[in-house]
């Protein structure tokens, strides 16, 4: 048919009428086949909650963009995450375990290789006693299997992540085999053994040296591991090893375990699946057949799912709590994890501007009173995390926590916050803000190194990525204002905060930063015993703000020393009232969504987990 | 034209060496680095010196840059500090992946933009012109997360049609074995592309359609379909074409809210993470797999551009 169009080329209406449908039907063919092809299909979730109903297997979301990494026991750089240490528990029973199981730090026979510990000749000597375990190729577990894990991490102490100078290995003179199930540990100084066997010997996992003792893939099983360049050889072949993800369900290394599970699968895209152990002997075996760690790209992508009833174990975004109840609904209970762990601000002395400012007491008192940390805790994470008095985990109960920091040395008061810096030497400028205009050491002048005119104006670099974090530092600059207190706010991602709030010297450029947070899931998590030794020590590898106080530094020797819990409450309530860092509220490490009908979970504020003691109550 | 291929293909590797040059001293000029956020809080200072030491940190820029260019010429694109594995396999492993939803989501959107901007065009300024131009608009504003949520709540939840993650196998056929998963992250990747495509075919037919060559040939007594449908909507395309040879990075890269939201770790997820943890081995080669995607889709476009249109034939000539 032959058609005339005006300008423009609007044709005729007989054709206007025909040329929708096919652009219709090709919208609709194209959606329409989509959405068909997909519905045939069935949903993979619904087909993960069915299968997990039946008892057989239980799903559990790992954290956010969390990719399980590596599956030996001496963790090198980079391979320490907590996700990590919790599956290879499960396969290879660490020497000593502590949770809170029991409602307080404890350590847990069950779950550990160490049957007993003994403490002797002033603590320097350490007698440990092995359960009766033994490993799936049928050899029993021994004193040889904690000595060449030793032997491994003495002459490889430089890849080891958890080195640290002076402590173990370096702490161990010599190492004794008394027999295949007791060995003995001569120690270079006499230690608290609370810290020794909770920080120390938890590091320790006994390896099947039967099969592990190897140069190469080819190479015969030896005691190579006896001399240093052996067990370097050995080391770097277990490492290397350790390398290649797509290969650990299907290595025969990793097949010779004596945990309650044995590894089902791994994939590369961090999909782990622990199935029952047939041959695991001991007093702590798995209930349930199979358990699925599923990776997650994002909060959202965990929730999407969880929302869909297709996790057995999920968490929920902090954002998202107010649907809670929707989720309660399709038979989820609500829990927070909350770790043993503070979270904090540090502040930067050496800071060229403020360093001489931050290094007043009355300062540090003054912003800590104008924090208010129970109604951040309500508002900004509503009600998910709790507040942080000192550098003591205030819960779970302990005996480490003492009285002052217990009872909150500086609870909210902004007015006296106001009054203290006026009392000092300090006035409201015409810009809004503290300045000091009083210059001195005096009583009531601004303290040494203060100049007259310095503006109490604070910049804080912060971690980006979540909304309470952005919204908790709003708040602080409202409260902080309300005391004349300058506070400004700005965001990096994690890595980058982590990297600039370094130790440094006045002179240098990196010194520019003053206050930082890095605590959106907590600043710090301690080991069973939280000393606290490189936090806020002059030397400590972590004390970024470079705290100097050598009162502190005594009570840290002190505490790592002495067997009296007493030496910790010292200085826990010196630092408490000291404020070496600005004390923040600590929110929950996550709040989880589990099924109703899965039983036996325990949220160790360790961050481990005890999958074995898992079970469905339907199963 | 043989002599503009090899000329072309100069100029690209030209250009992919100053992007690794660029992407390069950008990473390194970045305060920090990686080492305490790979080794956490609780490395100390001598780790991190070991660190920085093994990955070549404490070398000058330079003798790293030529480190890394000696292994990129030996296929060694180096380990992800992060992943512990290495960037070559992440590549593999996640490339296929992007391009499958990228590429569906764009097939999608042309299997609908292209009947529907033609449509628009001939319908110009008409009611349904106007609702389909506002629909498109509404699509192309539409925040892409919210896109996402939305259609998880409707057939995910609401009515349990539809997983509301991407299927988890590792391989094409693993995803393709469960399509159902596939069908929401490609519907929301199509929406935005699909508006921005119908835009754009919607105004080149009508520009040609004002062409003398419309007027010859129904002059001459062509059928207006095979007016509209060949001779319209083949000149229609060339620029299309071309358009979408520059889409070809965007197929690489990926679409990193799509693979957040729908649980679907690809390219673009992978470059995203990375560059939050300083994960620079990965960073690099991300940028490297991109940028020889984009001179080759540019190159690619010219070369199809070439065979649909001889005007542009003689040009390259």
């Amino acid at each position: 048919m032959r058609t005339t169009a005006p300008a423009g080329g609007v044709p005729r209406r007989a054709e206007r009428r025909r040329r929708p449908s096919t652009a219709q039907l090709a919208a609709a063919l194209g959606t329409g086949a989509l959405l068909l092809g997909g519905l045939g299909a069935g949903s993979a979730t619904a087909a993960r909650a069915a299968h997990a109903s039946r008892g057989a297997t239980v799903t559990f979301a790992e954290p956010p963009d969390a990719t399980p990494n590596a599956i030996f026991p001496i963790a090198t750089a980079g391979n320490t995450a907590a996700y990590n240490s919790a599956i290879q528990a499960e396969l290879y029973v660490p020497l000593t375990f502590y949770d809170a199981t029991s409602g307080k730090l404890a350590f847990d026979q069950r779950a550990s290789v160490a049957k007993s510990i003994v403490y002797s000749d002033g603590d320097k000597t350490v007698t440990v006693t092995l359960e009766k375990l033994k490993w799936s190729d049928g050899t029993p577990v021994t004193s040889r299997d904690v000595q060449f894990f030793f032997n491994l991490v003495k002459a490889n102490k430089d890849k080891w992540a958890n080195y640290v100078a002076g402590q173990f290995p370096d702490n161990v003179a010599t190492f004794t085999i008394v027999n295949p199930s007791t060995f003995r540990l001569r120690l270079t100084t006499s230690v608290n053994p609370l810290w020794f066997s909770g920080n120390e010997l938890s590091l320790v996992t006994p390896l099947p040296q039967q099969a592990w003792d190897v140069e190469s893939a080819s190479g015969k099983v030896g005691n190579y591991d006896l001399t240093t360049s052996g067990a370097k050889a050995v080391f770097d072949y277990l490492n290397g090893q350790d390398n290649h993800l797509a290969t650990f369900g299907t290595n025969k290394l990793w097949k010779v375990t004596d945990g309650p599970f044995t590894l089902g699968s791994w994939t590369t895209g961090g999909a782990v699946t622990l199935e029952k152990s047939s041959t695991y002997d001991g007093p702590d075996a798995a209930h349930l057949s199979s358990v699925q760690l599923l990776p997650f790209t994002s909060a959202d992508a965990e929730f999407n799912v969880l929302r869909s009833g297709g996790l057995d174990y999920g968490y929920v975004p902090t954002s998202d709590l107010s649907q809670s109840k929707f989720l309660e609904s399709k038979g989820y209970t609500i829990k927070p994890w909350n770790g043993w762990a503070i979270n904090y601000s540090p502040y930067n002395f050496n800071n060229p501007v403020l360093g001489s400012t931050l290094k007043q007491l009355y300062v540090r008192q003054a912003l800590q009173m104008a924090i208010d940390q129970p109604a951040i805790s309500k508002a900004v994470w509503q009600g998910e995390a709790a507040p942080v008095y000192g550098p003591v985990p205030q819960s779970p109960p302990s005996p480490y926590l003492s009285a002052t920091q217990k009872a909150n040395p500086y609870p909210f008061n902004p007015s006296k916050a106001k009054r203290l810096l006026e009392s000092h030497g300090w006035k409201i400028g015409t810009n809004g803000l503290m300045t000091c205009k009083s210059a001195g050491t005096g009583a009531s002048q601004c303290g040494a190194g203060v100049k007259a005119g310095t503006v109490l104006d604070l910049h804080m670099l912060s971690e980006s990525g979540s909304t309470q974090t952005t919204n908790q530092m709003e708040v602080m600059q409202s409260e902080l204002a309300s005391i004349g207190v300058g506070f400004q706010a700005s965001y990096a991602p994690l890595n980058t905060v982590l990297s600039e709030t370094a130790q440094c010297k006045p002179t240098q450029a990196s010194c520019s930063w003053q206050m930082s947070f890095f605590g959106t899931q907590g600043s710090w998590y301690f080991s069973p015993s939280p000393n606290g030794d490189p936090l806020f020590a002059s030397t400590g590898s972590a004390n970024f703000g470079s705290y100097d106080s050598p009162v502190a530094d005594k009570l840290a020797v002190a505490a790592t020393t002495s067997s009296n819990p007493a030496a910790l409450r010292a200085w826990s309530a010196y630092l408490a009232v000291q404020l070496p860092a600005m004390w923040l509220p600590l929110p929950a490490y996550q709040v989880s969504a589990i099924k109703d009908n899965l039983k036996g979970v325990s949220q160790d504020p360790l961050a481990g987990q005890t999958i074995q003691r898992w079970y469905l109550a339907n199963g | 034209m043989g002599r503009f291929v090899v000329h072309r293909a100069a100029q690209a590797a030209v250009v992919v060496v100053l992007v690794t040059v660029v992407t390069f001293l950008l990473l390194h000029a970045l305060p920090g680095g990686p080492a305490r956020g790979i080794l956490g809080l609780k490395a100390t200072r001598i780790q991190i010196e070991q660190f920085d030491k093994a990955n070549g940190f404490d070398e000058s820029l330079p003798q790293q840059y030529w480190s890394y260019l000696v292994r990129l010429l030996h296929g060694n694109l180096g380990t992800s500090y992060k992943l512990n594995q290495s960037v070559s396999s992440l590549l593999v492993e996640r490339v296929p992946k992007t391009l499958l939803l990228t590429a569906m989501s764009t097939a999608v959107a042309l299997f609908v933009a292209v009947p529907l901007g033609v449509w628009q065009a001939l319908h110009r300024h008409r009611v349904g012109d106007h609702v389909t131009s506002s629909l498109a608009l509404i699509g192309y504003a539409t925040p892409t997360f919210f896109l996402a949520l939305v259609l998880v709540i409707v057939f995910a939840e609401k009515w349990p049609l539809l997983p509301p993650e991407a299927p988890q196998g590792t391989s094409i056929s693993s995803l393709l074995a469960h399509f159902s998963g596939l069908v929401l992250p490609i519907v929301t990747g199509a929406v935005t592309t699909l508006a921005a495509f119908s835009r754009y075919v919607r105004s080149s037919v009508l520009d040609n359609l004002a062409e003398d060559y419309v007027r010859t040939a129904r002059a001459k007594g062509v059928s207006e379909r095979r007016v509209v449908w060949i001779h319209v909507l083949r000149n229609s395309l060339t620029s299309l074409v071309a358009l979408l040879g520059y889409y070809l990075p965007v197929l690489f890269g990926g679409a990193v809210v799509v693979e957040s939201i729908y649980n679907y770790p690809g390219v673009g997820l992978l470059f995203w993470n990375a560059a939050q943890q300083s994960d620079y081995p990965v960073l690099l080669g991300v940028v490297l797999v991109i940028s020889v995607a984009t001179v080759v889709g540019s190159l690619a476009a010219d070369l199809a551009q070439a065979a649909i249109d001889p005007r542009v034939r003689g040009a390259l000539r």
